[in-house]
């Protein structure tokens, strides 16, 4: 399977689909006018590649620093989706990080956190000075 | 009126279009370069031109007038070789000798003597034949004619004795006859022993038929040939009106001078000069001497005559030339309108785009102003659903509302309600979406909590309950989009004298009393949504009310905007310290202080959400 590349714009992040290395990265802030419109494409392309393969090894990298709430609500079907994965015995991690001056985006991955037992790391990332 | 208003719009637009056809840089490059042609065919044709004229005048001196010249002499001397020949046959022959040895007294002799001469007379074209007896002094003209006894005392007579003294077996004697306007050239050769001879014989001959060839072997019509003899006397011309008179009567004094004084053998190596007549021409000549005579043969050219022929070069060039010129130009011109007419279709296409740009953009601009118009319009409809200000002052008192959708409308709303004497509710909701979307949302969210409160529920945790119920139920009432799965956050109070009781739906309440905050966080759940449950339940939390309590509500459009040197969101602990820094004013005059915070901490950056916040005091 093909990887996914979706180039980062002010509303949208950045999202990388490495398929050799099963790593999903998503980048960047999240507001688009129509964030299901945005994330559909993410959506199908995952579940085609949850049929596809059968031994699913799959690390996200989230960095958002901020998510408008239709964009988390897609966050969270996507997040729900990867629940469902590895309910089914699938190997997935999620990796959260967040600006550690950034206390909206900490309260919005334990949100997100909250309600899912697969691996979730929140890492706080210091910034750059 | 009209019609001349059309007519200057069409001269304008054709004037347009001649400024697109004859570009101005286009005919400045057709006239340059037709001039460049002009010049370069004048002066290859004058280069053309001098270089041919050279070329032939020095080929009519060097080989033309030389190669005549010594055509003629070679006329001219075969001529006097052959009556040469023809004098010492007749000197040599028999018959004559012994006629006149015998004194002329033989009868038969005499008769055939005679015949001879009258024979070589007629049939070989001599003009004279003759015979003078030195023993007789008779003179024996051709048809028998005896014409003249010599004698010593008679000039006319005094060649013959010039010949006999000579003692040379031919002499030449030229006798130019003015009434015949002829010269004779006789040709006398010596009979007998060549120091004691006893008659004269010979031919005479008329130079006047080679007046005749001089004729056909000059070129053009004003060249002279002529034949002077030592003095410079014209004895033989093409023109037989020159004969007689003198060569400087046509040639200036000095070229005469020179001729006559040349005694170099001229006879091998005719020679050439140049010089200018009395009109002002320039004339060629050419002279030399005969071998037979000591007489010159001069031929004079003038020069126009002889490059006449080079005007009809002159011609030929120039009609080339012309045609070349109107070739080049008529290429030119072809060429040019090939440059320029893509350019024109180029600048054609270009002016019909930016009309269809402009006419776009009008039509853009219409509709722009259309759906401008028909928002503005939206506009008022969700503000007249909003708490009126007299409403808020009778719920709240002391307040401020800071209502800012990000576009023209937007999902944020705020709602009052008064239940019942000192009982009344107030809430923030914010819904998912913004703009007109989200402003579909608060009209129906409005009418459902209005719906709510009329059915006399009046707590906040069963109102959440309700509103997400009946919210579900309206939003999602089929299945067939699943994607459109929308929904709401809310903070809702119910103020009972000094009671209040908070529910919230992700959305807290911020309470300042002193100078601290306390957060009231309500539920982590939002209401609405497809995945929710029915029977959601949400809790009530319940705050005694001091004098000086003040109560914040906010959507997440204030705390999540972004700004500040790292463009990060405002963030909540930023909220909670704006809360505890705003001085103890009338909390109307803190939402500009609010606002004031906000814009500063925003910069240059967009507003990224609708914002809403309230804050109130209860009396």
């Amino acid at each position: 399977m093909e990887s996914l590349h979706i180039e980062k714009t002010k509303s949208t992040p950045a999202i990388y689909f490495d398929t050799d290395n099963h790593k999903l990265s998503i980048e960047g802030q999240s507001y688009p006018e129509n964030a299901f419109k945005f994330y559909e494409p993410l959506f199908n392309w995952l579940d085609k590649y949850l049929q596809q393969e059968q031994q699913v090894v799959i690390e996200i990298y989230f960095h958002m620093p901020y998510i408008n709430t239709s964009s988390s609500k897609c966050v969270m079907m996507l997040l729900e989706k990867l629940e469902d994965a590895y309910k089914a015995g699938k190997k997935v991690v999620v990796h959260w990080y967040y600006d550690a001056e950034n206390e909206t985006a900490l309260e919005c991955a334990e949100e997100f956190k909250e309600d899912l037992v697969l691996p979730f790391e929140i890492t706080p990332v210091e910034a750059e000075k | 009126m009209n019609g001349s208003n059309n007519d200057h719009k069409l001269r304008f637009s054709n004037t347009g279009e001649e400024s697109i056809m004859y570009d101005r840089g286009t005919v400045k490059v057709v006239v340059f370069a037709c001039f460049i042609i002009v010049l370069a065919v004048l002066l290859t044709g004058n280069i053309s031109y001098f270089i041919t004229r050279n070329a032939v005048v020095d080929k009519l001196k060097s080989r033309d007038l030389v190669y005549i010249i010594e055509s003629i002499a070679t006329k001219v001397d075969s001529r006097i070789g052959r009556a040469q020949e023809t004098s010492l046959i007749l000197a040599k022959d028999p018959t004559i000798v012994q006629w006149i040895d015998g004194e002329e007294k033989d009868e038969v002799l005499g008769r055939l003597a005679k015949d001879k001469v009258n024979i070589i007379a007629s049939d070989f074209d001599y003009a004279n034949s003759f015979i003078v007896s030195a023993k007789t002094n008779h003179y024996w003209a051709e048809g028998s004619r005896l014409i003249q006894v010599m004698s010593e005392t008679d000039p006319n007579a005094s060649w013959f004795f010039e010949a006999l003294k000579s003692g040379k077996s031919i002499n030449l004697n030229i006798d130019y006859n003015s009434g015949r306007q002829d010269t004779f050239v006789f040709l006398n050769a010596l009979i007998g022993n060549l120091q004691k001879p006893i008659a004269v014989t010979g031919v005479g001959l008329s130079l006047k038929d080679l007046a005749q060839e001089f004729q056909q072997d000059k070129i053009g019509n004003q060249s002279n040939l002529w034949l002077v003899d030592a003095n410079g006397k014209i004895h033989l011309s093409d023109d037989l009106s020159h004969n007689g008179k003198y060569l400087n009567d046509f040639v200036p004094l000095n070229v005469f001078t020179q001729i006559i004084k040349d005694i170099s053998n001229t006879a091998d190596a005719p020679k050439v000069i140049e010089y200018v007549n009395g009109e002002g021409e320039k004339v060629d000549l050419v002279y030399r001497t005969t071998k037979s005579t000591d007489w010159k043969l001069v031929y004079q050219l003038p020069r126009r005559e002889s490059i006449a022929l080079l005007g009809s070069i002159k011609l030929n060039t120039a009609i080339a030339s012309l045609i070349a010129l109107i070739l080049m130009i008529f290429v030119f011109y072809i060429v040019s309108r090939r440059i320029a007419d893509p350019l024109k279709r180029a600048l054609l296409i270009t002016k019909e785009m930016e009309k269809q740009v402009a006419e776009r953009t009008r039509e853009l601009a219409e509709q722009n102003q259309k759906i401008i118009d028909s928002i503005d319009y939206a506009k008022r409809l969700q503000e007249s659903i909003l708490a009126t200000k007299d409403e808020l002052e009778k719920v709240l008192g002391d307040y401020f509302i800071v209502w800012k959708p990000r576009d023209l409308v937007g999902g944020d709303l705020y709602w009052v309600r008064s239940v019942s004497a000192g009982c009344s509710l107030v809430a923030v909701i914010d819904c998912t979406g913004h703009g007109v979307p989200g402003a579909f949302m608060t009209m129906a969210v409005n009418s459902i909590l209005n719906h709510i409160v009329d059915q006399s529920n009046s707590n906040p945790a069963d109102i959440l309950t309700e509103l997400n119920r009946q919210l579900k139920a309206t939003l999602h009432r089929n299945d067939l989009n699943k994607l459109v799965d929308d929904g709401l956050d809310i903070g809702i109070c119910r103020i009972n004298n000094k009671e209040l009781v908070f529910a919230g739906a992700k959305i807290p309440l911020f309470i300042k009393r002193g100078h601290e905050v306390h957060t009231i966080m309500g539920d982590k759940k939002s209401i609405g949504y497809r995945h929710l449950s029915d029977d959601l339940e949400f809790t009530n939390h319940t705050w005694q009310i001091e004098t000086g309590d003040k109560f914040f509500l906010t959507t997440d459009g204030f705390i999540d905007q972004n700004g500040g040197e790292r463009d990060l969101p405002f963030g909540r602990t930023r909220f909670i310290q704006a809360i505890l820094d705003l001085n103890e004013n009338e909390l109307f005059q803190q939402q500009y202080e609010l606002e004031r915070i906000l814009a500063e901490y925003m910069g240059t950056e967009v507003q990224r959400d609708d914002i809403t916040v309230i804050g109130f005091a209860v009396h």
